[in-house]
């Protein structure tokens, strides 16, 4: 279903036919200053075709020199990713190289520090043989042991209180 | 030496230019391009009203078409592909500049003439001075009233009035029904009638 502008604009450029057209324009309420408008414009759109058209552009040689120039170095910039196509697959390959080589560096200065802060101190025997007994209620319910120890000079002193009795294997020693 | 060609040429081997840019080939392209070069300008100027920006305009609408000749398939004439290149490109450009008219920017129009003696648009040497005068007056009009309307209404009335083109052209051109055309046309006419009756009255 048309709307009445576009029969209307149909009907200025004859663009209406048969049946369609007569139903429009008896739908006209005033068919002479409806056709006194459609011949202005007619006039509008002759006036616009004289005044408007003609309107030539000047160097028109530079004009083509422009797009031309324009289309090459498009055509440049085009291209340029394929002269430079092994970088993509190339550059995240050495990055991958360089950021393990990094890890492994940091991952062994790391071990080396922590390895030498916690290597075991040369401890005595009996040390382990004390603890033991103090854990045992039967031997020593009541027994604390302190211990003091100076890595430098490698001495351990063992403080022992309320120790009732020594294990054999001690004692023998 | 760049010439528009005649309907008839154009019908014989547009399509084989077509093919051949398809194909890369920027000198298929060039003899496009020298075509529609005048008609592509002079519907972009009438629409913006500035050599400057309308020359612009036009080269980056047929970098455009060079760039997507690829995905033209001739479903309608490279002509009516061309303009729908051009309509979107300089509708784009007036919707960011919004443009809306005072005629203030259309002095250019009057200087260029002057300044370019090889240009088509050189006054006849048999015009008038106040001859001259009256028609530049009678441009700035039409340009002022043209500049009222919206980028979509100036494309259309400039299509159909200037460019003869068909109501399913300017919609295929435009990427819009035919009805939007017709209603578009009838507000454009509306408009212009009441700006410039006493001009195409009198004229």
């Amino acid at each position: 279903m048309k709307t009445f502008e576009e029969k209307w604009t149909a009907w200025l450029d004859d663009e209406l036919k048969g049946e369609e057209l007569a139903e429009f324009e008896a739908s006209l309420p005033d068919k002479a200053a409806a056709e006194a408008e459609k011949r202005e414009a007619h006039k509008l759109g002759a006036f616009l075709k004289e005044q408007l058209q003609g309107r030539a552009m000047g160097n028109e040689e530079f004009f083509h020199h422009q797009l031309r120039e324009r289309i090459a170095a498009d055509a440049r910039t085009a291209s340029a990713p394929e002269n430079t196509g092994a970088k993509p697959v190339l550059w995240p390959i050495g990055r991958l190289v360089w950021v393990g080589a990094t890890s492994l560096a940091i991952f062994c200065v790391c071990t080396f520090f922590v390895m030498r802060e916690k290597s075991p101190t040369d401890q005595s025997q009996y040390l382990t043989q004390i603890l033991n007994a103090r854990v045992d209620p039967a031997f020593s319910p009541n027994a604390t042991i302190s211990m003091f120890e100076t890595k430098e000079d490698k001495v351990t002193v063992l403080w022992v209180e309320g120790l009732q009795s020594l294990p054999s294997e001690y004692a023998t020693k | 030496m760049h010439t528009e060609a005649t309907p008839a040429q154009a019908d014989v081997s547009e399509l084989d230019l077509v093919k051949q840019c398809q194909a890369g080939d920027p000198e298929a392209f060039d003899q496009l391009v020298g075509r529609y070069r005048t008609r592509v300008f002079g519907m972009i100027y009438n629409m913006v009203h500035n050599e400057q920006d309308a020359w612009d305009l036009a080269q980056d609408s047929f970098l455009k078409a060079w760039k997507s000749i690829g995905r033209f398939r001739g479903q309608s004439s490279f002509y009516t592909w061309i303009y729908r290149i051009v309509t979107n490109v300089t509708i784009d450009w007036l919707r960011k500049k919004q443009v809306k008219g005072s005629g203030a920017e259309f002095d250019d129009a009057i200087q260029l003439k002057d300044i370019d003696p090889a240009s088509r648009t050189v006054p006849k040497a048999d015009a008038l001075p106040h001859e001259r005068m009256e028609r530049r007056e009678i441009r700035a009009r039409i340009d002022e009233a043209i500049a009222q309307l919206s980028p979509e209404h100036r494309a259309v009335i400039l299509m159909k009035e200037t460019e003869d083109m068909q109501y399913h052209e300017i919609a295929e051109a435009l990427g819009c029904s035919i009805g939007t055309v017709m209603s578009r046309l009838f507000y454009a006419r509306k408009k212009l009638q009441n700006l410039l009756r006493d001009l195409y009255e009198n004229v």
